[in-house]
């Protein structure tokens, strides 16, 4: 009875995971398959596509994982700096400090993307500062559109999504236990590779790989501060849906990225299950 | 020791600089009278917001967006809470694979999951493209959030006085408009106010998926890729107090920690 009330209380939101997701994901693999004569989609079954994105898009696919594996790895080192910090060190300022985090979390996308081309541009706030101190004599123009600042602006939206996971992993290590190690005569650093870390492997995890998927998979970042050096796969993609006209392409492709991530975070899984504890 | 502590102070300084600084420099500038990012910002002025309120283009968005984030938020509100209060009593079994699978329109690339939609839609159900379109796309990266902050707050006040309202002789229905609801009700509308945060601030699956017009953040896209217009600064403003306003209104009444 309850079995089958509840069954009808989890319709309406597998409904919506259906029709808007599971669905349109088949059909995206399908057409990947398909083929494209004179800007019209034919049913087909063509590798074509697929061909088209291992030859001309494999070394950005390689480039692209790469951009979102350190933006990953450099939001996961900085974020459990700072959740460490909030932790054990801020004391009552904690609180704050993760409430600050959280509200730069759910909005401002664009926003941010902004703010640093603000901040990168030729004539922005940087090359303004630096040529007023006398570091620079002219702007130089390679802050922006570059490899270094799209890592940047994707950490900063990305960024909060590190800290959040890692400092609730934190949470559940005990001061006790980091006291205990102290007393047995373990340095800091020790303390916190070997006590620490190891209990916060599935927080570290997690956002390393909620950040790597969200870094390869954007494309308004390298669109707007990548410039023609920071270029990555999403934006090809996006060009085949919006003005090439080709979905088979764009089919391939997404799901070309979205396997590469996947064996990347499979190898990320090993590599953190097989350390010891 | 001392100096270990006042390390970590940095960290932390550091850190947030690095969060907030960037958004507080576009809220400021907003208020410049100088057309571009840059010091000396020249004078205080709000003329940027009054020509954006004379634009008609901008009360288009802004009331399309309008509509689309209070939709958002309350058919993702009824999807989310049913679905918390099925899985919050399910078995762990059951409940981990379904729970994966609602929340995994979250870990795709939203750009994929856009175009997903747009193939769905204008070849698989040769529909077109439109308001419905976007409102049941950001359901489906909104309801996910709602589900864990509603079964977080049932969680938290167990089925004690439930049970015992149901003993004193409160039909099903009672139970859960006089005990459960008044418990929960802070927290739906905590999750209610992210949803509508998240639809307000979603460009991509907006932009792929709404045909034809702009919401709020379609319309800054158009204007950052054409021009350097100033009132850029006043309209990000806007679109940055709303979605954190939100959040900071949800995560006192949802009382979320960490």
């Amino acid at each position: 009875m309850t079995v089958r009330r509840d069954a009808w209380f989890l319709a309406p939101a597998l409904a919506i995971v259906i029709v808007m997701l599971l669905a349109p994901m088949v059909l995206l693999l399908v057409i990947s398959f398909w083929s494209v004569r004179s800007f019209k989609l034919q049913p087909d079954f063509t590798f074509s596509a697929w061909e088209r994105f291992f030859v001309n898009y494999g070394g950005l696919t390689l480039y692209t994982l790469l951009i979102g594996i350190v933006t990953a790895v450099l939001c996961v080192a900085v974020g459990m700096a700072f959740a460490y910090a909030v932790r054990f060190k801020a004391g009552r300022y904690g609180d704050a400090l993760v409430m600050a985090t959280m509200i730069t979390l759910f909005g401002g996308y664009l926003v941010k993307i902004y703010a640093w081309k603000s901040i990168l541009g030729a004539d922005g706030l940087l090359n303004q500062a630096l040529m007023k101190l006398g570091i620079l004599d002219a702007p130089a123009p390679w802050l922006l559109y570059s490899r270094g600042a799209v890592i940047v602006t994707l950490m900063h939206f990305l960024l909060p999504f590190a800290i959040l996971p890692l400092y609730a992993a934190l949470r559940n290590v005990q001061v006790a236990t980091l006291e205990a190690a102290r007393d047995l005569g373990a340095t800091p650093t020790q303390t916190f590779w070997r006590v620490v870390v190891p209990q916060c492997r599935a927080g570290l995890f997690a956002a390393f790989a909620f950040i790597f998927l969200l870094a390869a998979g954007d494309y308004v970042t390298p669109l707007l501060i990548g410039g023609t050096s920071g270029s990555m796969l999403g934006q090809f993609i996006a060009l085949e849906f919006s003005t090439r006209f080709n979905w088979p392409a764009g089919a391939a492709m997404s799901f070309g990225l979205l396997s590469a991530s996947l064996l990347v975070l499979a190898a990320g899984f090993m590599i953190v299950r097989r350390r010891p504890a | 020791m001392k100096g270990r502590d006042s390390a970590w102070l940095v960290v932390m300084a550091l850190c947030l600089l690095f969060m907030v600084g960037p958004l507080v420099l576009v809220v400021l500038f907003s208020f410049g009278a100088n057309t571009l990012i840059g010091f000396p910002m020249g004078g205080l002025t709000f003329s940027w917001y009054g020509k954006l309120v004379a634009d008609e283009a901008f009360r288009d968005a802004a009331r399309i967006s309008l509509v689309v984030a209070s939709s958002v938020a309350v058919l993702s509100t009824i999807t989310g809470t049913l679905a918390a209060f099925a899985l919050g009593r399910a078995q762990p079994k059951w409940a981990r694979p379904v729970l994966a699978t609602v929340s995994l329109p979250v870990l795709l690339p939203p750009l994929v999951v856009a175009i997903a939609i747009v193939v769905l839609v204008v070849r698989g159900l040769g529909l077109r493209l439109g308001l419905p379109v976007v409102i049941l796309g950001h359901v489906l990266v909104t309801q996910p959030f709602v589900i864990l902050i509603v079964m977080a707050r049932l969680a938290s006040f167990g089925t004690a006085s439930v049970e015992a309202a149901r003993d004193l002789g409160a039909t099903r229905w009672q139970a859960f408009r006089l005990v459960t609801l008044p418990q929960i009700s802070s927290a739906i509308i905590g999750a209610a106010l992210i949803s509508a945060a998240i639809s307000l601030d979603d460009f991509i699956i907006a932009s792929f998926t709404i045909g034809g017009g702009n919401t709020l953040s379609t319309f800054v896209w158009g204007k950052l890729r054409t021009t350097l217009d100033p009132s850029i600064n006043a309209i990000a403003t806007i679109l940055l107090l709303s979605t954190i306003g939100m959040s900071v209104l949800a995560l006192r009444l949802a009382r979320y920690r960490g």
